[in-house]
Formats: C-alpha cells, sequence, structure tokens
C-alpha cells in the first residue's frame, strides 16, 4: 500500500537523522532524540486507541507509569536484564489496560473521559504511596540500562535503540491499521452499529484495542526510566496524559506517520522556545484549539488530504474491476436458507412496537415488509439483526435459531443488512469498509490472508451491485446512490444467508431505483433470502415474490403484489379512507383570499442526495391545504425547510409577504408560523400546563381565559393539567401538542402527521377537532398520511410524489383523480 | 489534597474526628456539588461539558482576592464582579470552544475546553504571580461557635449553606420561572423547543454562563480554605466533574448528593488513614461505581437508538 511506503521512508528518514544526531551532538541532544523516539512510541500506542478505536483516554501516563515503574523494579531489584523487564512492564500495562477496558467498555464520552482520568490518578498516587517497591516521592533511582555487547548501554547507543524502536513501531503502526484487527477497529470507530451488524463483536475489538495501546505505552514507559535513570510519581502527572493526547492529534489522529510529528510539535517546540519555558501551557493550549478548529485530522491528516487532491488531478480514477462469476461462486447457495419469523413482540415504554407479528423470507425470492410509517418495521428489522431482544417470539434462520442473539451474533449466523440512514465506515476507503465485512467480524488471523485474493474478491463485489467510482475513495465523500451500493455490497460480503435492506432506495432517482430492483432480483437469484422495507411502492409491486404489510405492530395482510393492491385493509391502512363525515364543502372563494404563506421553487436535501425540487406552493388565508404523497415524498423536510429546522439550498418561503426561508426557525415561530411537528414531541418531564405556557413563549402571555379556551377544544386535557405530559397517552400526547401550537395563536398552523400511530376513535376526535378549527377560519396546512380524511376537511391540496409536486388543485378534484393512489400504492 | 487546612490528623479516629472530617466534608462535598451543578447545567441544554470549569473556578478565587484584598473593594462589590467575569468567560469558553464543534456533531468540545482551561490557568499565573496567596482572615473565619466539642467556623456553616441554597434557587428558577422552563424545554427537546420561538443558542449560551457563576461562586468559598493560585482549580475542577458523573450528569440532586458523599468520604478518609491515600480511593471508587453504574449512581439509561 502506498501509505505503508510513505511510513518506511518517513521512519527511514527519522532513524537516519537520529543517528546523525547521536553520533555529532552532546548530551542534550542525546536526550532530546530519547524522549522524541519514546513520544513517538507513546503516541503510536495512544493512536491505536484514540486513531484506530476512536475511545479517548485522558489516562495513558498510568499505563506509561506502570511500565516504567515495573521495568525499573523487575530489572534493580530483581536482576531481569531489562529488556525482559520492560516486555513484563509492557505485559502488565496490557493486563491494566484490558481490565480498564470494562468499565470503559460500558461507557461513553464524558463519562469514558472520567474513568481514564480516575485511572491516570489512581496509578500516580498508588506510586506514590507503595514506598517499598516505588520509593514514594523520593522517587526511584538506579535504573539499569539495557545491556548491549560488553555492557550497559551508552546513552548514544540507547539514544539510537530508541530510535530504532520508534521507526519499527511506526511502520508495525501502518501495516496494523490495514490487517484484521486494524480494520475492525476503524470499523467500529466510525459505525459502531454497522460495525456490529458485520459481526464485529465490540467488547472483544475495544477490550483488543485498550490493551495493545496500554501496552505500547509501557514499554514506552520503560525506555522512559532507563532514559531518564530516574522516575517518581511527578513523572506522570495528569498533565502528561493530556500531552500524550496532544501529540497524536497535533500529528494527526490515526495516521501512521502522525505520532512523529506530533512529538516532534510537541516535544521540540518547547525546547526551541526554551526562553519562554513559562509559556509552555499556553504554547499547549493555544495549540490544540487551533488543530481542532483548523486540522481536525492533524498534519499527516491535512498533508495526506492536500496530496490526494494533487494526485486525484494527476491520475484518473481507477474504476474497480468486475469479475461475476467470482462473486456468483462467491455468493450463491444450494438450498439456502429461510428466514423464519414467529409471533415476535417488543414494546418500548408501554407502546407494543411489534406485536405477535411472524412472516417468512425464503430463500432465492425478494421478500417486502410495508406499512405506514412508525407501524414498525424497523422495529422488526432490529428484533431479527440483534439489536433489540425480544418480549417473546422466535427467530430463526435455517434450522439455526438466532432470537434474542447479540447482534454480531446474528451477523456471524447469516444475517446482513443495510440501514435506513446508510451507515458507511466514512474515514475508510470503499475497498476497506468490504474488507472488514469478509470474516463476518472474526478476529482470528492478523493480516488478511492472500491479501490479493480478497481485494480482487471486494472489488468484484462493488462491480457486480454496480459501483463504478474508485476502490480507493474514502467512503465518507461518496455521492447517495453509490453509498446505497456500497453498503449493499459490504453487506454481501459477509456471504449472508439473509440480505436485510432498511429503505434501500430512499432518496433515489427513479432510474437508479430501478437499476437497484435488478440488483436485488440477482441478489435472491443466487439463492439468498432478501427481505426488504421499503416506501417506493412502485419497486416493491415491481419485485417482490411476496409481500406482507405491517401496521401499528400487526401484520394486517400478506401476500402477491396484486393481492395486496386490491386488499381492503391496506388501502385504509394506507389512505386512511372512510371514516370520517366529510365536512361540508367551503363556499369557493378562496382564490379571493390574501396569500400568507408561499413557496417557491424549492430545493433541498440531506448531504449530496436531494429530497426535493423546485417545490412550489401556497396558503391563503383562512384556508385548510392538505399536503400528501407517500412515505419519503419528502412531506416532512418541506414542512421543517418552511418552518426553519432545515435550511433550502435554494428558493424562497414568504410569510405574510416576507422572505423567511433562511431565518432561523425561533424567529419564525415568534413571527406567528407554528409547526406541530410529527411525532408529537411535547415536553415529556413537564406538566401538560407548562406544556401550553412554552407554546406561547416569546409572546403574549396564555391567561385563564385562553387556557380554558383550548381546553374546550380539547376537553381530555383539562382533567390532565398539572399531569406530566410523559405520562400521557399517545391521542392525549397529540391533543397537547396541537393546543400548545395554538397557544401561540399562530397566523399559519402547519401540521405534521397528527394521526400518526393514534387509534382509530382518538383519530376522529382529531379531526373533529381540525374540522372545528377550520370553520374558526384557522389558516392550516396539514400533512397526513389519513389522505382521504385529510382532503375530506381541505379547501385545496397538492400531491407530492418523489421530491416533486405531482398535483395541485382543489380537494375535490383529487379526491377522483387517480394520481393519488398512484402515489400510496404504486402501479399503473 | 497535602495543603488542606483542615484535614485531620493522622492518629486513629475518635468519634470526635469524625464528627468534624465529616463537618469539613459535607462543606467540601457542597462546593464539589455546586461545581458539579454547572457540569450539570450546561450538559442538561447542550449535552456538552465544559472542562475548563476548574479554571473558572481558579478565576472566581483569583479575582475575589485581586479585587477584595489588593484592590481593597467591599466585598459587595468585588465578589458580584468577579462572577460577572466568571460568567463571561463561561460564555466565551461556549462560544469558541463548544459551539464550533457541537455544530458539527463533533466531540472535540472535550479537548478544546481543555485546551481553554490551560490557557487561562497560563494568563494567571502571569497576571497574577507563581505564588499562592492566603486570603486574610475575615469574619467568616475568625467568627465562630462550640459545638458538642467541636469548634465550627462561621465559614464551614456558610459554605454548605451557600451550596444548597443556590441548588434550591437553581430548582426555583428552573421550575418557576419561564427562562428556567425554556431550559427545560431545550434540555427534553431541542427541535421543538425552537418551534416555540425558543432562542436555543441563547439559552444554552446562558446556561454556560450560569454554570461559570456557581464555579465562581465555590472558588471564592474556598478560598479561604486553601490558598489562591493559579492552579487551584485544576484538581478541584476534576473532583466536582467525578461527583457529576457519578451523579449521572442529567439528575441535579443526584449530582449534588454525589458531591456530598464524594467530599465526605474524601474527608473522613483523610482523617481516617492520612491524604495522601485519599484521592487513590476516591478515584478508585469512581471507576467501580461507573464499572457497576455506567450512568452514574443515580442516572438514568437512556433506550440505545439505532
Amino acid at each position: 500500500m502506498k501509505s505503508d511506503r510513505a511510513t518506511l521512508i518517513i521512519a527511514a528518514l527519522g532513524v537516519a537523522a537520529a543517528t546523525i544526531g547521536a553520533f555529532y551532538g552532546n548530551n542534550y541532544h542525546l536526550l532530546i532524540i530519547g524522549s522524541i523516539a519514546v513520544s513517538v512510541i507513546v503516541a503510536t500506542g495512544l493512536n491505536v486507541l484514540f486513531g484506530l478505536a476512536g475511545q479517548i483516554s485522558f489516562g495513558h501516563a498510568g499505563f506509561f507509569a506502570i511500565g516504567a515503574y515495573a521495568a525499573s523494579i523487575l530489572s534493580a531489584k530483581a536482576g531481569l536484564p531489562f529488556v525482559l523487564a520492560a516486555l513484563a512492564g509492557a505485559a502488565l500495562a496490557a493486563g491494566a489496560g484490558a481490565l480498564l477496558a470494562l468499565p470503559a467498555l460500558r461507557v461513553r464520552g464524558p463519562y469514558l473521559a472520567m474513568v481514564t482520568i480516575a485511572f491516570g490518578f489512581v496509578i500516580e498516587q498508588a506510586s506514590a504511596e507503595w514506598k517499598g517497591l516505588t520509593g514514594g516521592w523520593n522517587g526511584f533511582m538506579d535504573i539499569p540500562r539495557p545491556e548491549w555487547i560488553g555492557g550497559p548501554m551508552s546513552d548514544r547507543t540507547l539514544a539510537i535503540a530508541c530510535a530504532v524502536l520508534a521507526a519499527l513501531l511506526l511502520v508495525g503502526f501502518a501495516r496494523f491499521a490495514s490487517s484484521r484487527w486494524g480494520l475492525a477497529m476503524r470499523a467500529t470507530r466510525d459505525a459502531e452499529v454497522a460495525a456490529q451488524s458485520l459481526g464485529a463483536n465490540l467488547v472483544a475489538v475495544r477490550t483488543l484495542a485498550f490493551a495493545i495501546s496500554a501496552a505500547v505505552t509501557g514499554f514506552a514507559g520503560a525506555l522512559f526510566a532507563t532514559l531518564q535513570g530516574f522516575i517518581s510519581p511527578e513523572s506522570f502527572p495528569f498533565f502528561l496524559s493530556i500531552t500524550f493526547v496532544l501529540m497524536v492529534l497535533v500529528g494527526g489522529q490515526g495516521s501512521a506517520s502522525g505520532p512523529l510529528l506530533g512529538a516532534l510539535v510537541v516535544v521540540l517546540a518547547p525546547e526551541l522556545l526554551s526562553s519562554l519555558a513559562e509559556y509552555r501551557l499556553m504554547f499547549f493550549g493555544a495549540l490544540l484549539l487551533l488543530v481542532l478548529w483548523i486540522a481536525p485530522s492533524g498534519i499527516a491528516g491535512a498533508a495526506a488530504g492536500l496530496w490526494a487532491r494533487v494526485a486525484r488531478r494527476a491520475h484518473a480514477p481507477s474504476t474497480v474491476g468486475a469479475d461475476d462469476a467470482r462473486v456468483e461462486r462467491y455468493l450463491s447457495h444450494t438450498g439456502g436458507a429461510a428466514l423464519e419469523v414467529r409471533n415476535l413482540s417488543v414494546s418500548f415504554g408501554g407502546n407494543r412496537a411489534v406485536n405477535d407479528a411472524s412472516l417468512s423470507a425464503q430463500p432465492g425470492r425478494v421478500t417486502s415488509l410495508i406499512g405506514p410509517n412508525g407501524a414498525g418495521k424497523t422495529t422488526l428489522l432490529n428484533l431479527v439483526s440483534g439489536f433489540y431482544t425480544p418480549e417473546a417470539g422466535r427467530v430463526t434462520i435455517g434450522t439455526a435459531d438466532i432470537t434474542g442473539a447479540a447482534s454480531y451474533a446474528a451477523a456471524r449466523s447469516g444475517v446482513a443488512r443495510t440501514f435506513q440512514t446508510s451507515q458507511l465506515f466514512s474515514g475508510m476507503s470503499v475497498r476497506d469498509n468490504l474488507l472488514v465485512a469478509l470474516h463476518r467480524g472474526s478476529l482470528a488471523g492478523g493480516q488478511h490472508q492472500a491479501a490479493g485474493d480478497a481485494t480482487v474478491l471486494t472489488d468484484a463485489l462493488l462491480a457486480w451491485v454496480g459501483y463504478g467510482g474508485s476502490a480507493e475513495r474514502p467512503a465518507g465523500e461518496l455521492p447517495h446512490v453509490d453509498r446505497r451500493l456500497v453498503e449493499i455490497a459490504r453487506a454481501l460480503a459477509t456471504r449472508p444467508e439473509v440480505l436485510l435492506l432498511d429503505e434501500p432506495a430512499a432518496g433515489l432517482s427513479a432510474e437508479d431505483t430501478d437499476k437497484l430492483g435488478k440488483v436485488l432480483r440477482r441478489i435472491a437469484g443466487l439463492g439468498l433470502a432478501v427481505l426488504i422495507i421499503e416506501h417506493d411502492m412502485q419497486l416493491v409491486m415491481g419485485i417482490s415474490d411476496r409481500i406482507y404489510v405491517l401496521d401499528a405492530g400487526r401484520l394486517i395482510a400478506e401476500g402477491t403484489a396484486a393481492e395486496i393492491q386490491q386488499d381492503p385493509g391496506v388501502r385504509r391502512a394506507y389512505l386512511g379512507e372512510g371514516g370520517f363525515a366529510a365536512v361540508a364543502a367551503r363556499a369557493p372563494d378562496s382564490e379571493r383570499r390574501t396569500e400568507v404563506l408561499a413557496v417557491q421553487n424549492l430545493t433541498t436535501g440531506y448531504g449530496a442526495a436531494p429530497v426535493l425540487e423546485s417545490v412550489s406552493l401556497e396558503v391563503r388565508e383562512g384556508e385548510l391545504v392538505a399536503l400528501l404523497g407517500a412515505n419519503g415524498a419528502g412531506k416532512s423536510t418541506l414542512l421543517r425547510a418552511i418552518v426553519g429546522l432545515h435550511r433550502p439550498l435554494a428558493g424562497s418561503v414568504l410569510f405574510a409577504g416576507r422572505e423567511i426561508g433562511y431565518a432561523d426557525a425561533h424567529a419564525i415561530a415568534r413571527a406567528g408560523l407554528t409547526l406541530v411537528p410529527e411525532g408529537r414531541q411535547v415536553f415529556p418531564e413537564l406538566t401538560v400546563e407548562d406544556n401550553l405556557h412554552l407554546g406561547a413563549y416569546g409572546k403574549q402571555a396564555l391567561d385563564e381565559e385562553r387556557v380554558k379556551e383550548l381546553f374546550r377544544l380539547f376537553p381530555r386535557l383539562a382533567t390532565l393539567r398539572t399531569r406530566r405530559a410523559g405520562l400521557l397517552s399517545g391521542g392525549e400526547q397529540q391533543m397537547l401538542a396541537l393546543a400548545r401550537g395554538l397557544a401561540a395563536n399562530p397566523r399559519v398552523l402547519v401540521l405534521d402527521e397528527p394521526s400518526l400511530g393514534l387509534a382509530p376513535a382518538i383519530v376522529n376526535e382529531l379531526f373533529g377537532a381540525l374540522a372545528q378549527l377550520r370553520a374558526e377560519g384557522r389558516t392550516i396546512l396539514l400533512v397526513d398520511q389519513m389522505a382521504r380524511m385529510a382532503l375530506s376537511l381541505a379547501d385545496r391540496a397538492y400531491v407530492l410524489s418523489s421530491g416533486k409536486i405531482v398535483f395541485a388543485g382543489t380537494a375535490v378534484e383529487l379526491n377522483d383523480n387517480p394520481v393519488l393512489e398512484r402515489a400510496y400504492l404504486g402501479g399503473a | 489534597m497535602r495543603g488542606l487546612v483542615f484535614s485531620a490528623a493522622f492518629f486513629a479516629m475518635d468519634l470526635n474526628t469524625f464528627f468534624s472530617a465529616a463537618v469539613a466534608g459535607i462543606g467540601l462535598g457542597s462546593m464539589y456539588g455546586l461545581t458539579a451543578l454547572g457540569f450539570f447545567v450546561t450538559y442538561a441544554v447542550s449535552g456538552t461539558v465544559n472542562f475548563a470549569q476548574g479554571s473558572t473556578l481558579m478565576l472566581g478565587g483569583v479575582l475575589a482576592f485581586t479585587f477584595g484584598v489588593r484592590l481593597g473593594w467591599p466585598m459587595w462589590a468585588a465578589a458580584p464582579a468577579s462572577l460577572a467575569v466568571c460568567a463571561a468567560w463561561s460564555a466565551l469558553v461556549e462560544a469558541v470552544g463548544v459551539r464550533p464543534f457541537a455544530r458539527r456533531g463533533s466531540e472535540s468540545w472535550l479537548l478544546a475546553t481543555v485546551a481553554l482551561g490551560l490557557i487561562l490557568e497560563n494568563i494567571v499565573l502571569f497576571s497574577f504571580g507563581k505564588d499562592p496567596r492566603g486570603m486574610p482572615a475575615s469574619f467568616l473565619t475568625n467568627t465562630g461557635f462550640e459545638a458538642a466539642g467541636l469548634r465550627v467556623t462561621l465559614l464551614q456553616v456558610a459554605i454548605p449553606l451557600a451550596g444548597f441554597g443556590i441548588a434550591v434557587a437553581l430548582n426555583a428558577f428552573v421550575g418557576r420561572s419561564a427562562a428556567g422552563k425554556a431550559m427545560l424545554a431545550v434540555a427534553q427537546n431541542r427541535d421543538a423547543a425552537r418551534l416555540m420561538g425558543i432562542n436555543v443558542s441563547l439559552v444554552v449560551t446562558g446556561a454556560f454562563a450560569l454554570s461559570g457563576v456557581f464555579a465562581g461562586i465555590a472558588g471564592m468559598l474556598i478560598a479561604p480554605l486553601y490558598t489562591v493560585s493559579a492552579g487551584m482549580g485544576t484538581l478541584f475542577g476534576i473532583k466536582a466533574y467525578a461527583a457529576a458523573i457519578l451523579g449521572g450528569l442529567g439528575n441535579p440532586w443526584g449530582v449534588m448528593l454525589a458531591g456530598v458523599l464524594l467530599g465526605t468520604a474524601e474527608s473522613v478518609i483523610t482523617a481516617g488513614f492520612g491524604s495522601t491515600w485519599t484521592q487513590m480511593a476516591s478515584f478508585a471508587l469512581v471507576i467501580v461505581a461507573l464499572a457497576w453504574r455506567p450512568h452514574g449512581l443515580f442516572g438514568r439509561a437512556g433506550v440505545k437508538k439505532v
């Protein structure tokens, strides 16, 4: 690999420079050379934990001290040769690292920082207290030198030896980073959940990272001890741990040559500025801030980025090599295993997310799981792939029972999956993303055996799913379509029996969706069981052998595409047909009303994927406008863009004639445009009354009369006034969310999926309240899955499909128009 | 802890020693708790903590000394002025060390706030001088009374009173005032809070300023017990952080209680076994406690999202 060679050259140059320096320099120079070498080794050790595994440690001075004391005591008191004593120190540090990994694995972020800080202090203090062994605060003197030809090493030989060791470790790190272990660590760093879904055992990987990192750091501590000849608890203060982190960050997290650059800066700079020695803290602090602001990937990372930009301009990106026969040999299953889900149930906080669901996905078939938003589809996928534990029911793959198995164990049993928001290992190349998956996360074996062969396979897999870019491209830079494809290829690299896909077509163009459909059929053709969750009905109806429909956690239908499209229960779940008596049509005076909200040519998206393309709509005073469309059409994104929670890329939003497209959400809310968001989002720890008062925040305070008025509209709330909102039922929370929105007395009220996940009786009550609001002349923009019900209230309606407005007209016109059904249920 | 003025003697504890250690520990612990409340408020509204909190505490002590002793201002002027600077400093830390990173979902605020703490410490080292200063005796340290054979100074009473008083005041502020409710709303659901018209970044800045005030008060109150110096906040800040983590970061009373527990344990261990064992024991306890309850002793586990 290229980076390997670069590291080799840098390491060789480093050794040469150190040797020259050692021969021409004085004792002070020798000390500096030794310090730099030891720092490089420590930073490399920390780089394994921090750079590869992504775990911060503010306690590495502890491992450094363990190595230093163990080596000193064993060589000076027990008479062990220093080299052996140093190795024993490293082993002891590794043990401490593995032990520290136990609590550290259970905590994250600020909690992990605390555990490591505490560890550093415990070791520092223990070295002071264990006077018999360590000499306490007086320190430990006369630490032996390693033996060399004819006696202990001289200062010069020792400095050169340290430099050589540091160079070896740099090169070793570069190789380690692309070994099976290194890849697994980087994968868990970039996307913990995805790594588990490919078979990585988080506990094993992180424990290993802690142990290796601690061992290297402990070894460096031993070298430090013999270089200095004297150590005391004051050699290992908390601040030293911060210096270590600084070296890794300045050099570049995860980069092999980073520790050298970091150590050079952190050790040399204070020496060169020795007249300003007192400003050391300030220098380190400022350096740390600068790196974090300007070059988060450190000097090495910034240089590599620059080089990549130059290099890319020079060479055309190499595309991946196709080899379909190899892929098909690798993936094909004869008599593969079926996924069977039997009576599966799980609940979260009293809400039964999946309720007694059974389905089967046969090998060689494409099975689809569809249903309205919040039906429990992704939850079911998470139950199958081991991210949630079911409360009842069974999951089997062929004859293997994987009910309640951990996610990595499910992956090793042959379940592979993709995610709704694709979870690539963004800091790794496309090829490395697949290499991680090749062994289903098993850590046995170091370097990839026959690495050449492995990369031929990964590249062939990429080509087979239709990825046409470079395999060396960092996954984080990929456009949306490629992210989807690479994620599928990565899942396939585990050679699964069952492939689960969570909304693979979301955000894809019609053409790309078409290609995706063909790929999925080809995968099934090789004998895998393919189970997809998807909202794109065109795709679902086109490729599925069997379709299951989930609604509110229960299976409500199963059958072929044609059967599902005709099923009255499915139509009800999707379109909300019937159930609510239409409100008498209003006089068609809409044309004459003044416009309050106008969206003009709005385009926006997430990252590279456009979700809305040049969307325009308007809402006039006193109107109720319905915005309809299938899941994933972009309705919520449009609403979020209108109220300022999401930034438009182009176009404008006019509210009462004023441009608000780029204003802050809170300013828009104060101007009188209020969104009642999807999923209610009440403040769970606050009372009903407090929630209402917050609705009027920054406006005229809510007086008792207005509160009473709101309770008249939602009588259920009146008795719950002092109850915490989190304890309310879903329906009550929705009423509260609406009342909270109205408390602001907004000029336009925007409602996102108010009926979502509510029982039919509650939905009727809710729509009753909406009808009353409409009668009072409120201006409302309504998004709701219950399309027919929404239409029965609306004056006008828009239909959004794949980010574009495909219909605009009166509600009556739309009710008779087939465009609606097509948008929801697919078909011609 | 070697500078601990009221650290008890090294002899085996009799009941009297125990009680006096406990009294001292509750005072110390309430200051850990107060500083930890600062971690709590910023974590609640922004999911971030300010590792420069120790430096803010030091700033409180150093400024109180500078304004009140060196410049001879009356305390009613020196104290609020010091706290105003502490609040401004914390707000600055948020603006340059937290917001730029939190906005892009990076956890680098952790290191950035450490860096800012180092910088402030160094600035103070230069402007204030290297030598630790003792706060001159005042009526707080001179006045005292005997209770059950123990000599208790007014300061020893004032410290826990201030600590708990502020915790109660915080509770009242958050639960009663509109601004406090807005903070709760931001803590519980940031986007929904924005939809209510709440300026979330202003609330976050306010929370950091408030955390600075808490640390500043703690710094001023402990100054007479220790000496005032540029380095006085580092270890204290870390221990307060340990209290915040042990308390679970999400629970103000848990945080306060953990602070008192930590302070009392420390003080009693010091009295019984000598001051050097204290740190080792208390930090080892932190590790064990977190291994046992990863979200703190009084924290709640969140639902893991996939």
